[in-house]
């Protein structure tokens, strides 16, 4: 079987990336002033929009070893460095030198990747070739030590004229006739995904060397994940139970995770006293139903959870705000992850105290840490 | 760390103990046996409850207490894991000495869910040849009746003001203070008969002055007194819904005071609110749905912001 056209038609050379011009320029003054120790660049960016696609042209071009893996298939710090620890500091075998690419950074940041950001950095700091990272959200809290190490790289959607203009390339060079309607409906189609894009036009032509618009009609919409802002943005906005429910449906978020954005923005959006009290009480109410979730294991109260938090919320206004809205990250999980190790320290000092004194830490706050600063007690 | 006096001035033996004489008597009949049954200790905060349980076993033990006492609460601990793995594993065992059981302190036992309740009924009847249980607690309606109906049940009294100056006095007579008599009258009122307090107050109060006074008294209170809660509502009232919000955040999520006791302060600051008399007991009432919810398993945060939100509704109308 011939490869599939998505790799086929991946780009050789950086030259081919004509419409991603800033990031080429960023990655070849990066990898010019590149030496041991730099900082790794962190790309990010939509799927299909050439992040790893760029590394492997490079490499191509360059002739250089690539080696890539995915961080999600590690689940331990001590796995990483098995893999990595000692490649990044041997030279290559047969090629002029080497470059990492290790993707899906966030998924090894799960509860039982012990260390494994830890590791990533070391890898980071000891390697002698140069090392790109991608993550889907670099934002994520978990990331936040990592982040810092790293030069962040936005790969934005790709135009649908460029998809366009690509598709036409491969069409031309499969010999295939298409309507240029055709094409401009794959574009638009796959929202800025190249991949998508292509493979889309390799699924209705399977071998036809003819298509027409009526082929087209085989092709689902791929269901897009919706990105947290724009479904802040319809939630808010909407004025139907039906419609806010749905600004949700193809987010990839967990519930627990978007009620803190939801929760977050309730005072961004709304400026109404009533509304907001209404708005914040379809959240507590939500929140009870995410307590008997937890507490009875019954899934199927899930449902009014959400309903509550997308609905409720939607509904909680008088009248739709007709403004730009700018949604920002929930302060809470922020204040959560930058105050954790401080809060455990806490604990374990009041757990401590809680054994000389014979009383709960939640006593102690209560009853004697108000006393122990008058009488500047340290402890 | 300088030693806490409510530490320090804790009878270490069941003679020192000058209240409580009902439980006291029956408690060293047993003790003389060398033998208790299992015990549930219920009654007001302050009033001796943990103190009779050290003292039991100090008396049983001697120095080497510790090594055949679990002492554990429920509320840092709660949950059915912690009673099926930590305090089964120590109930099996056998005690070291010549006393033929340990025993498991279980403070705040009426924290304990009511499944873990009922493991612990199992864990207690299962390892009575080698271990004996004390719970204690606030209020005996939250423990269940299986449980109440194997053990020998103490009420604890509130104390007298006599009971508290006594206290007051060997604080005094042991760190050399000076009080005024006003001063002990105004530690007798604040402490609400919680000899924790009494102690608290004594030791905060010796360190603003000389001579400990009513004034010096008092103004320890007031500081000791979260002022958070005020501001936080008067934020909100003003219209500052945001900055409210903030300082709701910091009570909960830095200063790590519980969502219970700020509620109870809410409460008691709702009477003395610049608000129409309507107003208030309408939002008494909400006050009383938020604080249910919360005890219902809701997230502290978001139900103390759904109220907030209910007070803010009346700085809208104030205008």
């Amino acid at each position: 079987m011939s490869a599939m056209w998505a790799q086929k038609y991946a780009p050789k050379s950086l030259d081919e990336f004509v419409n991603q011009k800033e990031v080429v320029k960023i990655f070849l003054d990066w990898i010019k002033r590149w030496q041991p120790g730099a900082k790794p660049l962190l790309f990010h960016g939509p799927p299909g929009t050439g992040k790893t696609a760029l590394v492997y042209a490079y490499a191509k071009e360059k002739k250089l070893e690539f080696v890539e893996m995915n961080a999600s298939d590690f689940r331990t710090r001590a796995e990483i460095e098995k893999v990595f620890g000692q490649s990044v500091q041997q030279a290559p075998l047969f090629a002029k030198g080497k470059i990492f690419l290790i993707d899906e950074i966030d998924g090894l940041a799960g509860k039982e990747d012990v260390g494994g950001v830890g590791a990533i950095i070391e890898i980071v700091k000891k390697s002698m070739y140069p090392i790109v990272l991608i993550a889907n959200n670099p934002y994520d809290p978990k990331l936040r030590t990592l982040r810092q190490y790293c030069q962040l790289v936005l790969f934005r959607k790709i135009h649908t004229s460029d998809i366009r203009k690509r598709l036409a390339e491969i069409c031309k060079n499969e010999k295939i006739k298409v309507e240029q309607e055709v094409l401009e409906q794959i574009a638009k189609n796959s929202d800025g995904d190249l991949r998508s894009a292509i493979n889309d036009l390799e699924s209705i032509c399977c071998g036809k060397k003819q298509i027409t618009l009526k082929d087209l009609e085989v092709l689902a919409a791929r269901a897009r994940e919706a990105d947290i802002f724009s479904v802040l943005g319809i939630l808010f906005k909407s004025e139907s139970v039906r419609q806010a429910k749905g600004a949700i449906a193809n987010l990839d978020k967990d519930p627990e995770e978007l009620f803190w954005w939801i929760e977050n923005n309730i005072t961004r959006e709304f400026t109404d006293p009533e509304e907001i009290a209404n708005a914040f009480d379809a959240l507590s109410k939500a929140d009870l139903f995410r307590r008997r979730v937890i507490s009875r294991q019954n899934w199927r109260l899930m449902a009014y959870m959400i309903d509550l938090m997308t609905a409720g919320i939607a509904l909680a206004k008088k009248s739709t705000y007709k403004k730009f809205t700018k949604y920002t990250y929930p302060e809470i999980l922020r204040i959560l992850g930058s105050t954790k190790t401080e809060r455990k320290d806490e604990k374990e000092k009041l757990l401590e105290l809680s054994k000389q004194l014979h009383c709960s830490t939640a006593k102690i706050r209560k009853h004697f840490l108000p006393f122990f600063r008058i009488a500047k007690i340290k402890f | 760390m300088e030693l806490v006096w409510a530490e320090k001035y804790r009878p270490e033996k069941l003679a020192e103990i000058i209240n409580q004489e009902h439980v006291v008597e029956r408690v060293k009949a047993f003790v003389k046996e060398k033998n208790i049954p299992h015990m549930l200790f219920a009654g007001p905060a302050g009033t001796g409850k943990t103190t009779v349980a050290l003292a039991i076993a100090h008396e049983l033990y001697g120095k080497d207490w510790r090594a055949n006492v679990l002492e554990t609460n429920a509320s840092d601990a709660r949950g059915i894991d912690v009673i099926r793995t930590q305090v089964k594993n120590f109930a099996r065992t056998k005690a070291i000495g010549d006393v033929p059981f340990r025993i498991i302190i279980l403070d705040e036992a009426d924290n304990l869910t009511a499944d873990a309740q009922q493991a612990l009924r199992r864990t207690m009847e299962t390892f009575t040849s080698v271990s004996r249980f004390i719970l204690i607690g606030n209020y005996l309606n939250k423990i269940i009746e299986p449980i109440q109906s194997r053990c020998a049940v103490f009420r604890f009294k509130s104390l007298s003001e006599n009971d508290i100056r006594k206290f007051i006095a060997r604080i005094v007579k042991g760190e050399k203070l000076k009080i005024s008599e006003d001063g002990i009258k105004a530690i007798i009122y604040l402490s609400e008969g919680d000899l924790r307090k009494v102690a608290n107050l004594l030791q905060a109060s010796a360190a603003l002055g000389k001579k400990i006074t009513e004034e010096i008294v008092y103004e320890v209170a007031s500081r000791a007194k979260p002022t958070d809660v005020k501001e936080m509502l008067e934020l909100t009232l003003a219209g500052n819904f945001e900055d409210a919000r903030k300082k709701l955040q910091d009570m909960l999520l830095r200063q790590g005071l519980s969502g219970a006791d700020i509620i109870t302060e809410i409460h008691s600051q709702i009477y003395s609110l610049n608000l129409p008399e309507d107003a208030k007991i309408q939002l008494i009432e909400k006050c009383g749905e938020y604080e249910w919810r919360i005890s219902e398993g809701g997230n502290e945060l978001i139900q103390l912001e759904a109220l907030l939100a209910q007070f803010f509704l009346f700085s809208k109308k104030k205008k």
